[in-house]
Order: C-alpha cells, then structure tokens, then sequence
C-alpha cells in the first residue's frame, strides 16, 4: 500500500492547508504545504527535485490537520527534504539539532554546569551562530542529571501495577522534573514506574531535519522494545505530545514495514486522568483561589486527534482558572526556531501567542511540549511548566 | 490580395511541419488553420514518441520510419522530447510466440531491443503488476504534441511562413486545371479572404476528405477515434506497451507530470468526434489493469478522445489500416498544384512534411536541400538567462518553462526582473504569472484556452479551478486584449475543461469539480454575471 500511500492524488487543491499553515502566514517566500506537498510531489515523481523553499516547512503539522482529504502533506514535504539531504552536503547544524539523544550520551561524562558553560557561553554561542544555530534563540539547558540518572536511585513503592514510561530527549536530558512529577502522580495512582534502557530517541527531530534513515534505525529498535511491553500487558507512556505523534501516527506512514501490530505509546496526561476516572486517582476539588494561567496546546497534540487531556487535567483541579490560551503555533517546532534563518519566523509566529498570553495578565502559563515551553518563556518572559508539574503542586498542595 | 506560393490548410504537426520546410527552403508559404494551433489530433494523442516497437511486427517499414525519426527528434526537438525510455511487457496471459515474433521484428527495423529481467522492471517501475513474465526496454521516449507544433511555427515564421489560425478555408479556386487561390474565412471577424497561390497542400488530417471536397475531388481517409485518459500522477516513469497484438488500451505513456493510458480505435462519425465516453473509460480502465494493478486507485483528471486520419484506400480500416503516410498528387485526377498528404503519425510529421516539401520544391525548380532533420527547432536561451530564470521560477519549473518558451525564456525573464512580485497562477503544473501574460500578448493567443495550450495552465490537478480565474483577473488588470470578456472566456475556458472530466466523474476528480462548482456556479454566480453583461 505504501506505494499508494504517496501519491498526491488525494489534494483537491482546496488551499485550506495554506490558509492554515502558521509559516505561509508570517513568510511571503514559502508557497505554503499545498504547493511544497502534493502539488510538487507531482513533479518530483518526474525526477525534478528541488529545495528552495521546502526548508521554510516546519514539519508544525497544522497542513494535515486541517485537510478535509487525509492528504499525507506534511509526510511529503520530510520525505522530499530526505532525498534532498541525501543528494546535498551535509549539515553539521541540522545533525547537531536531530541527535540531540547521541550527543547527550557522548557529552554524558562531562559535568552538566561545564556542558552549559560549553554550550551555552557567549562564545560558543557566536560559534553555533556561525553553524546556523541562532544566537537569540532559546537553547534548554542540560540538566545536572538526566532523568535516567535521577531514576535509578529515585525510591519508589513497589506495586503489581506497573506501567513503563518513554521519556524522550527532552524530559531526559534537559527537564527530568517533569519526568518525575509523572512518576510521583503514577505512584499516587499506585503504579510502579519502569524506565526501559533500550529507548532511543523517537526520531522526530531527525525526520525533520532530513535524515530518514537514521529515523529508521531509531524506529526499528524503539517499535521492537514498545511491542514487548505492550505484549506484556504494561502501558508505555509518554508525557511528550511529539515523540507521542512519532509512534502513533508518523512511524506508520514513514516506515509501514515496521510499524506493525497493535503495540501503542500512551499519551500520559490522557492516562492520569484515566486513573482518575477509574478511582486509583484521587483529585481535589477545583481551586476558588488558583491563580489564573493560560494552557498552550501544542500542535503536534493538536495533530493526533486525541482532544487535549493536559487541559482537562489542569481543568479539574485548577477549575476556569486555567483557560486555553488557543492561539495557534508558538513557532518553535522542535529546532525549526533555533536555526538562525528560521529564529525570526518562528517569532513571528509566535506573536499572537505572546500577546495573547502578555495582554491576559497571567503569570503563569502551561504547556505539554518542551520545546513551545522555552518559546513561551523566551516570547513573554513568564514562566511555562508542563501541566502534569501544576497538577502534582495542587495535589502537594493539598496534603 | 494575399499572394504565396504555396497555401496549406491545416495547423497540425503535418502542416506546421510542411510550413517551416518549406520556408526553411525560401519557398513563400502561408497556413490556414480553423481553429487554434494543433486543435486537432496533434493534441489528442497519447503522446508516445514512437520507437517502432509497436508496429514492428505488423507494419515494418512504418517501425523502420518510426525508430529513424524518433532518432532525428530527440536531436533537432529535444524541448519537445522526454527520453523516458520504454518497456514491452508480456503477462502470463500473453501469447510467447507473439513475443518472440516482436524480436525478430525489431531487429529487422534497427530497433534497440534488450531483455530486462523481471525483477529488474519491477524495481524500475514498483507500480507494474507483478505477475508479468517478459520484459524488453525499447527507445521509446515521450514527446509534447501542442509544444512540438508550437516550437515548428514559431521556427517556420523565423524563416518568414505566415501562419493564420481561426481562419478556415472556405474554397479553392481552380483555373485551366490548375489550382489559382484559396478562399478563407477569418472565424473571428467574419472576414472573407483570397490567397492567390500555385500550390495547395491538403494537410488537414481527419479533415482532409473536407479539404479534397472542396476542389471537387474525392479522398478515402476515414476518421478513426481514439480515446485516452489522464491520471493526475506520474505512475510509471517509462513509456509501457503491452507485448501483445496491439490492442485498445495497451499503452501507458509519462506525460510531464501526469499518465496517458490509450487508446481504443472505433469509426468516427465525423474528424469532430472528439467527446469521449464514460463506457470507454470504464473499458479503458479494464485493459490496463493488467499492467499496473492498481489503476482503479490513481485518480483521473480527464478523458479526451482524437481522430486518426487514417488512409483507407485499399488496405483494412481500424488497427489494420497503414500508419504509414501518402502523398497524393491531384494532378493525376486533373488538378495541377494541389497535394494532399493522409495518415502517419505523429512520430513522423518531419519525415511527411519533407517528403512533401521534395515534390512541391521539385515542382518549383527549387533544389535547397531540406535542412529539418539537422537543423535544431529552437534557439535555446542562453546560460546567463536560464541562470536568471532560476530566481524567479519555482522549484522544478525552471527547465519546463525554458522548454516551452525556447528563445523566449529571455523575455519573460526580463518581464520578472522588471515586477516586483512573481506569482504562480497555476499551481498545479507551476506556471507563472509572466509566462502567461507573455503567452497572452502573442498575437496568436485569443483566449484562455489558447494560453493553456501553450503553458498547460489548466491541465493539471485542479482542471482551471484556481488558475482560471486568477489568469483572468491578473491579464484584464493588465490589460492583455482577449477576444471575449472575462466571464465569457473563463465559463468557456471551464467549459471546456469540464467536457474532458465527465466522463470520469467519480472519486477525487468528484469533489474537486463540485469545489469548482462551488467557486463559480454558485459564489461568482457566472452564469448569471454572463446574463448581466448581456
């Protein structure tokens, strides 16, 4: 079927992708996912493959989310910008930004606050400018531990219950807070939590940086370790909205020969509140007192069709104090916004979400995503944490 | 009074080809064409630049002809010209000893044909069936029809051919046994015309019995209608004929950016006989998927449907007549200066064109040799231009516009340098506001219809959807004359493009049309703005 599955017959050239797609909005050079996507598929079927504007795609999503045909766009634009990555030089940057999980490894021995002052100094700033990566942009810190780390001595009550977590790059290598705000809700709920050492990073990054084939790799062992917890009969949870969409809905349509079977990862917001609903889960009532905060929801959440469970979460204990700021892109996507020709665009993008959030008032805002959290913080200066973080303050809170 | 040596009537390939031959050679030529440029079978074909493969077995020296011309094209058209190469393909349901009779045959025409291993075929083309058995890669290639005639006029009016379209010929005039002058019709203005002249040439193809009529004279070439679809996707990247006996529906053909799958072959009433059916879709549909399984889910833009002109004196009618050509000269029935040309191909209009032109000049005492198979049909724009196009042109449309503009690439070019902006009008097949507004000026463009001859505005995904009313808004804001209003040229520009996808009405092509509906029939209400200006 995959042969199929690619060609462009599906577009009706309707345009609503355009209309919808956050970069076409801000940038008049980029001729939207309609013309990039299936329109070009046409030709590149003809063996005429060209870039030029298909960088501006930041693989954001918003295009498959609004077509009424279930046009794969946004898979033809990463499949395009493989082939071009293939046939091109190489990109040191776009390597750099897509194996973060390898890096982090490689630079695990060396001390988190010196791999910051390595990175993160002016210096080496100017330098990653010089690479591409743009000397405004929001880069997240290394934490002094990764999440890995800070589990295996993290004490846990031992229960027959248990679920397994995938905690992708981010949690681990930059906030493994939330990381263990989610162990912390899942012990409450009476889970005991596994943290499997054969995952790997989910891939997503280097779909969207153009290296396909080691998104392959990544996919093959990742889909192997996450069919034998489920055959087990143990959920996998992920409190990341991207690495979610990477293995419930982009391993299908990239890699079909190996995403196969019924083995899922679980949205793990979407699995607390299902703890809840089952009574393993107690909440408190909704706060009169909360602090009003805006919630962000991402558009790779927004792209799986599985509603907004982080809010409903936020919603049952926060009450209408939390409201869904609903106000597009952030910009970011992923390390689009770090790339010094992007960093502008993404800011651009983002400017309905800042002032949204600058004009509401709030002094706190939520989001699921890692990465639209450094832009929300770095776009309005307020703080953003991940929804799960609130949900278990309140519960702390409470006791 | 108009004055040339030689009127021809019919602005096919054949026509256009004998119009720049002849001018090519000093000899005063002017063509008459009733309607726009290669509005007839020119353009309603599949496509194939014919290697010969096809009818080596049953005509062998048309295959010679075939794969001699297609040699000479891919040199002197290359704009024109897409070496795709082909695949013969047998299924297990085909009859081997067809197979091994087609070898030979090549082989006797000089035609390349080399086994391919089935797993090699299947990885050159993942869409073929895989429970074929035989495969041959011949040098068939694909070759653009409308752009090949296009690139022919505009040569032969460097060399001073005068080429009308819109203007029928209404008579021809004959005194002492010899044919003195035409009679014309501008179709537009209504206008009657005279062309004094020594020679007619009848190259009007389906239409040609028509022409003959006209100086009292009878020819048996009866119009046989062929019908074709166009997938919106290029499937297979080769040219692919069925190993077989030729039949209806057994050639695939890559045409730019979309699939031709032809033809069936049936007596048509009238050389006019050009809407095609949904039965003949349907059936078209059934003898391909053989070939290329999953045919019923690639999507159809549109049916179309020509004429073949084929010469029936004597021989069979149908798949059995000759594809080779014949010249008649009149002046064996008593009619000096008039020749009429019947049947060919395509593939062979250059080869017909100078045959034709060697007896007309032998007639004129001319002896300039002809110069069509060495001389290049158009002057390629320079480096330093096509290095310019690329900043104005997106993506891939850099080298298709440059093949559909040849020299002209240079203007356009300089129009984009001069304009701030450089929208794509069409975005389905990529083409740019100044292509089109370049194609508009030429004073033989009259209406949208004849700008997407030239640009394939219109021919792609979205069948003038989008397209038409943007190029509609973009030339009156410019004020590029056109014959009819606005509303007028565009209902008619959807008209047409509406005719071609009734008869594959169904799927993707269904909602695409209804959203075309929705645009026109009921928010611009052009129906009704048409009632309004009248």
């Amino acid at each position: 079927m995959a042969k199929i599955h690619y060609n462009p017959d599906a577009c009706i050239a309707c345009n609503t992708c355009v209309a919808q797609c956050p970069v076409a909005a801000v940038n008049a050079d980029f001729p939207g996912p309609r013309i990039t996507g299936p329109a070009s598929q046409r030709f590149r079927i003809m063996g005429n493959i060209d870039e030029e504007t298909l960088h501006f795609c930041a693989n954001c999503k918003n295009c498959d989310i609004s077509c009424p045909h279930n046009v794969p766009i946004s898979a033809f634009n990463m499949i395009a910008r493989a082939e071009f990555t293939k046939k091109n030089p190489f990109s040191l940057r776009d390597w750099m930004l897509s194996h973060g999980a390898l890096l982090g490894r490689k630079l695990g021995l060396v001390p988190a606050w010196l791999r910051n002052v390595g990175m993160l100094n002016p210096l080496t700033r100017r330098l990653l400018d010089m690479l591409g990566i743009s000397a405004s942009a929001p880069l997240p810190q290394f934490a002094a531990q990764t999440f890995k780390q800070r589990m295996r001595t993290y004490p846990q009550p031992a229960s027959q219950r248990k679920v397994a977590l995938f905690p992708g790059c981010y949690i681990d290598l930059y906030d493994p807070q939330t990381g263990l705000d989610l162990v912390w809700l899942l012990n409450k709920a009476g889970y005991e939590v596994i943290v499997p050492n054969n995952f790997d990073c989910c891939g997503l990054p280097m779909v969207a940086n153009g290296f396909m084939e080691d998104a392959r790799a990544n996919a093959r062992s990742n889909w192997a370790e996450l069919s034998s917890w489920c055959a087990k009969g143990i959920p996998v949870l992920t409190a990341c909205p991207s690495c979610n969409l990477m293995f419930n809905r982009d391993l299908a349509e990239y890699f079909p020969e190996i995403a196969t079977g019924t083995a899922a990862l679980r949205d793990a917001q979407e699995f607390v509140l299902e703890c809840v609903e089952r009574g393993e889960l107690a909440l408190p009532a909704p706060d009169p007192q909360a602090q009003p905060m805006l919630y962000h929801a991402p558009c790779h959440l927004r792209a799986q069709g599985l509603g907004l469970p982080g809010l409903s979460l936020l919603q049952a204990v926060f009450g209408k104090a939390v409201r869904n700021a609903d106000a597009g892109c952030c910009g970011i996507s992923g390390s689009y916004g770090f790339k010094k020709e992007n960093y502008g665009i993404a800011q651009s993008i983002g400017q309905p979400l800042f002032e949204t959030i600058t004009k509401s008032g709030v002094a706190l805002t939520t989001s699921e995503c890692g990465t639209c959290r450094v832009q929300i913080m770095h776009g309005t200066g307020k703080p953003c944490l991940h929804p799960l973080s609130l949900v278990r303050r309140r519960l702390e809170l409470q006791h | 009074m108009n004055q040339a040596t030689v009127v021809i009537i019919g602005g096919g390939a054949t026509g256009i080809g004998i119009l720049r031959d002849l001018s090519m050679r000093g000899v005063h030529a002017v063509l008459l064409e009733k309607g726009g440029l290669a509005n007839g079978t020119s353009s309603r074909f599949h496509g194939l630049l014919h290697s010969g493969g096809r009818y080596a077995v049953g005509d062998n020296e048309a295959a010679k002809e075939c794969i001699e011309e297609n040699t000479i094209l891919r040199r002197v058209g290359k704009e024109c010209v897409e070496e795709t190469e082909g695949f013969f393909v047998a299924t297990k349901h085909d009859d081997p000893e067809y197979a091994r009779a087609w070898v030979s045959a090549c082989e006797r025409a000089g035609i390349a044909a080399q086994p391919v291993p089935v797993a090699e075929a299947l990885r050159l083309e993942p869409n073929l069936s895989p429970n074929i058995s035989t495969v041959y890669r011949v040098p068939d290639a694909c070759v653009d029809g409308f752009r090949l005639v296009w690139h022919n006029a505009v040569s032969a009016r460097r060399y001073g051919g005068t080429l009308l379209t819109y203007h029928e010929a209404t008579g021809i005039e004959q005194a002492n046994g010899r044919v003195c002058a035409v009679l014309a019709r501008n179709c537009q203005t209504g206008e009657s015309l005279r062309f004094e002249c020594s020679y007619v040439i009848n190259a009007a193809g389906s239409w040609s019995g028509q022409i003959a009529h006209l100086a009292g004279l009878d020819v048996q070439v009866s119009p046989d209608r062929g019908t074709l679809i166009a997938f919106n996707h290029r499937f297979t990247s080769r040219v692919v004929n069925r190993l077989h006996k030729s039949a209806d529906g057994d050639i695939f053909v890559p045409h730019g950016s979309i699939t031709i799958l032809g033809t069936t072959s049936s007596p048509a009433p009238s050389p006019e006989s050009n809407r095609p059916s949904s039965a003949e879709v349907l059936r078209l549909l059934e003898l391909g998927e053989p070939l290329f399984p999953d045919i019923r889910q690639y999507r159809i833009l549109r049916a179309f449907a020509g004429t073949r002109p084929l010469y029936s004196a004597g021989s069979g009618a149908g798949r059995s007549a000759s594809r080779g050509f014949h010249i008649v000269d009149h002046a064996e029935e008593g009619l000096h200066g008039m020749i009429s040309i019947f049947g060919g191909k395509l593939t062979t209009y250059r080869l017909m064109a100078e045959k034709l032109s060697d007896l007309v000049c032998a007639q004129l005492g001319v002896s300039t040799p002809c110069r069509t198979a060495t001389e290049p049909m158009v002057r390629p724009p320079s480096a330093e231009t096509l290095a310019k196009a690329t900043k104005y042109f997106p993506m891939h449309s850099t080298t298709l516009a440059a093949h559909r503009l040849g020299e002209a690439l240079e203007t356009v070019v300089n129009t984009m340098d001069a304009e701030p902006e450089h929208p794509i009008l069409c975005e389905c097949e990529m083409v740019s506001l100044a292509e089109i507004d370049y194609v508009a000026r030429d004073p033989d463009t009259h209406s949208l219809h004849d700008v997407r001859l030239r640009t394939r505005m219109g021919m792609g995904t979205c069948q003038g959807t989008f397209c038409s009313l943007r190029a509609i808004g973009a030339l009156t804001e410019r004020n590029v004359p056109l014959n009819l209003s606005p509303t007028e040229d565009v209902a008619q520009f959807l008209q047409e493009r509406w005719k071609g996808v009734r008869p594959a009405l169904w799927g993707t092509q269904m909602k695409e049309i209804m959203l075309g509906r929705a645009i026109y029939a009921a928010s611009l209400n052009l129906d009704g703005a048409i009632h309004e200006q009248q």
